[in-house]
């Protein structure tokens, strides 16, 4: 307020010195002398200038702008970790289903079924072949051909009871070759290329 | 200027500045009031319109045998409810954007259809009470059921998970992994077997989450409050193999059938270490159908049911006595049909002799001779013999410590009478579980050192780290020599006693022994009944394995032929697959008469 008055009340002196300045001939009739108030120093000083207003403006805009890109990035963020949670939570019921139906089938009443069901039995009688000597330990006896389980599932599972691979594979087999082990495929002899295989060791 | 306009301009800044402050103090009083005075039960109104509150489970840890086969495991089940209240008709606009309307009827048929359950049914718990907010249209379907409903866009439906227990093996070690039962509070808990034994390693603790969301239901970003961190339950790791334990149980309920018997068990124990590799209990429970088995069918005999042990209990007098250094495998003995010891208490062999039978102490086993036996194990003083037994844990619960366990009946030595003095040399007059048979022979089998029995190797906390680990200190209880002249002795049935054709297995020897003991009637006399067992080893050179089988009261065969098929069997399936190689030293073959 102060500084106003002071600039108001020093306008005159410098206003009449204005005049003075003006060339004393004329030809054509005098032009009114053009008046401007000159600013002093400090007033120049203290005026704002345009470009510091559209620093302020732009810096503001850039601001404001700016959160709005943030803001919507987050919540475009957080959509995505929304439908992403959501996709995660219907894979790892997926993966429950499949776990679940993996360690059904490969419990071992289902394996033992299914195996017997392929026509295989188990020999008791194993024979090992010593790899440092050659020797054959155990005396090879032919598998009897009786099954473990003699057909029957002594040992229950109750999740086992919608149909299995077994009762797939047993139901496929079923025309009249069931009982007996299916005759080996035809292989045609491949010779063996190079040197018999061995285990390494150090 | 004069005086006059500066007084107004001073008066008018004067009033502007008052206003602006008295404006800002109104903002600053409503300012602290909110922020501070009701800043609480702000938050709190604002948090209920905004929060949601879910709780994260914290699920029970697997079950898992010694190759880390899941024996019981938790998995997510659903609920589905509905809102009655709001149970009306609906639009439903299907993939070519056709919308249909589909009345309440209609979708309770649908839902029938996926559930299982009759459309009057569902439609019936639908129309139940139709002021309630609340019914469960189906509880506990499977994730495909709990999809195709969900799939069905119904708008007054609901789903909640919850986590159930199943247990992909069945039967297999069922008896033994337990299965789940309700504490006080209902809350599911651990109610048999190692659900029971482990359940603060299972044990899972349920976290809570606390997010803000906004009006259709998406997270607000950052404002997720976990206040309670979800814990799950730690891996409860078992001795046992899951393959081998199915055969064994398969092997037992053939044989019990079989034989029109009424229980069995089978044990089979690694002689190294102490580990538990099968335990088959049969009748047996299906952990994920508890009801098909009877209440007092649904525990593990093998751990909870003591009985006299009979002839299998002489390998522990034999190594008794060798130990005490009072006799040795080729001490003699004139076994008597009858033989009536100094206290006036007789006993008497199984199958009549006119004359004496003139046996080593080898034949004396052998022969399963009960007053050889008796003769032998009075060398011992009733206290000694005690000392021995409660050295090899007759009378104290293993150290599995399995929910239930029986450490058997061993009255103390002072107490014992003329009769049960002497009986107690041929294991009758004392009780002991399937496992502290067993165990028996893994000490005879481990050169005289007990190892604690282990039926869980220990606690699989997340990070990897094992906890619970249990204690495998051994202890000698005879001395190596001893244990190895038992073994010996053992062999000997297999060569040469009654069951010798069933207990082959060739290119392996075996040392065992039967066992053919009279079961109390339950009025402390000796009823009719038999309870036929066979416990041994094998190779007898080093042994690794110990089988015990045990049938009680066979119908068809009355003594351990009973048993013998099914150690054959199992003993040759545990070589097979530990892949044991064949005895290559020659059986001692010692002499058994003279």
């Amino acid at each position: 307020m102060t500084n106003l008055a002071g600039a108001y009340m020093s306008r005159p002196r410098t206003a009449i010195a204005e005049p003075a300045a003006a060339p004393p001939i004329e030809i054509d009739p005098p032009i009114a002398p053009r008046i401007e108030i000159v600013p002093s120093r400090t007033q120049k000083r203290a005026r704002p200038k345009i470009a510091y207003a559209a620093v302020v403006v732009t810096g503001v805009l850039a601001i404001v702008v700016t959160q709005l890109l943030l803001s919507i990035g987050l919540s475009d963020g957080a959509y995505e970790i929304s439908s992403l949670q959501s996709q995660q939570k219907e894979l790892d019921r997926s993966n429950q289903v499949l776990t679940e139906q993996f360690d059904k089938l490969s419990s071992p009443q289902n394996l033992a079924a299914s195996a017997e069901s392929l026509g295989m039995v188990a020999n008791s009688a194993p024979v090992y072949l010593r790899l440092s000597d050659g020797a054959v330990l155990g005396s090879p006896v032919a598998a009897a051909g009786s099954s473990v389980t003699g057909g029957q599932a002594l040992v229950p599972n109750s999740l086992l009871a919608p149909p299995t691979v077994a009762a797939a594979t047993g139901a496929a087999g079923a025309d009249g070759t069931a009982s007996a082990p299916p005759a080996p495929e035809a292989q045609p002899d491949v010779p063996w290329q190079g040197a018999l295989p061995s285990p390494t060791t150090r | 200027m004069n005086a006059s306009a500066t007084r107004s301009t001073r008066r008018r800044a004067a009033v502007a500045v008052f206003a602006v402050l008295a404006v800002v103090a109104v903002f600053v009083v409503r300012l602290v009031t909110i922020q501070v005075v009701q800043a609480d039960t702000l938050n709190a109104a604002s948090f209920d319109k905004l929060s949601a509150t879910t709780t994260t489970y914290g699920l029970r840890g697997d079950i898992v045998d010694n190759d880390g086969t899941v024996l019981a495991t938790t998995v997510l089940r659903y609920d589905v409810t509905a809102s009655p209240k709001s149970v009306t008709d609906f639009d439903r606009t299907d993939d070519a954007g056709k919308t249909t309307t589909v009345t309440p009827t209609q979708a309770a048929g649908e839902i029938a259809a996926i559930t299982g359950q009759t459309a009057d049914e569902v439609y019936g718990i639908l129309t139940a009470d139709p002021s309630s907010n609340f019914a469960y249209v189906v509880r506990n379907i499977d994730v495909d059921a709990f999809r195709s409903i969900r799939d069905l866009d119904i708008p007054w439906l609901y789903y909640s998970s919850n986590p159930v227990r199943t247990y992909p093996n069945g039967a297999v070690a069922g008896s033994v992994v337990g299965f789940m039962g309700e504490d006080a509070d209902g809350n599911p808990v651990g109610g048999a077997g190692v659900e029971q034994l482990d359940d603060q390693c299972l044990a899972g603790s349920d976290g809570l989450e606390t997010y803000e969301r906004g009006a259709d239901g998406v997270a607000i970003p950052g404002s997720t409050v976990t206040t309670t961190e979800a814990k799950p339950g730690g891996t409860a790791v078992l001795t046992l193999d899951s393959d081998l334990q199915w055969f064994s149980q398969q092997a037992l309920a053939a044989r019990v059938q079989e034989t029109g018997a009424a229980w069995g068990t089978v044990v089979v124990q690694e002689v190294k270490t102490g580990k538990l590799l099968a335990v088959a209990d049969y009748p047996s429970v299906d952990p994920n159908n508890i009801d098909g088995t009877p209440a007092q069918d649904r525990g593990s005999i093998a751990f909870q049911a003591p009985f006299e042990p009979g002839s299998t209990f002489k390998a522990l007098t034999a190594a008794s006595v060798l130990d005490a250094g009072l006799a040795n495998v080729g001490t003699q003995v004139e076994a008597p049909y009858v033989y009536t010891d100094p206290n006036g208490a007789s006993t008497r062999d199984s199958e009549f002799h006119v004359d004496p039978l003139r046996l080593t102490f080898a034949g004396v086993i052998q022969e399963s001779s009960n007053t050889g036996t008796a003769m032998l194990g009075e060398l011992l003083t009733p206290q000694q013999r005690y000392d021995y037994m409660t050295k090899f844990h007759i009378g104290s619960s293993s150290e599995v410590g399995f929910p239930g366990e029986s450490g058997g009946i061993l009255h103390p030595w002072d107490e014992w009478d003329d009769q049960t003095n002497l009986t107690t040399t041929f294991g009758q007059g004392l009780a002991t579980t399937a496992v502290q048979m067993a165990s028996v022979y893994q000490t005879l089998g481990n050169g005289g050192v007990r190892l604690p029995v282990q039926l869980v190797s220990g606690c699989q906390q997340a990070d990897g780290t094992m906890t619970q680990v249990p204690d495998a200190t051994g202890e000698q209880i005879v001395s190596p020599q001893s244990a190895t002249d038992t073994i010996n002795m053992l062999e000997t049935v297999a060569t040469g006693g009654y069951a010798s054709a069933d207990l082959q297995i060739p290119g392996y020897r075996v040392a065992a022994k039967t066992g053919t003991a009279q079961m109390s009637d339950g009025s402390g006399a000796y009823g009719d009944s038999y309870i036929t067992s066979l416990a041994g080893l094998a190779p007898a050179d080093d042994p690794q394995y110990v089988v015990s089988v045990t049938i009680a009261k066979p119908v068809t065969i009355e003594n351990g032929l009973a048993a013998a098929p099914v150690f054959q069997k199992i003993m040759s399936q545990v070589l097979k697959e530990h892949r044991v190689l064949p005895s290559t030293v020659p059986s001692p073959n010692l002499p058994t008469t003279y």
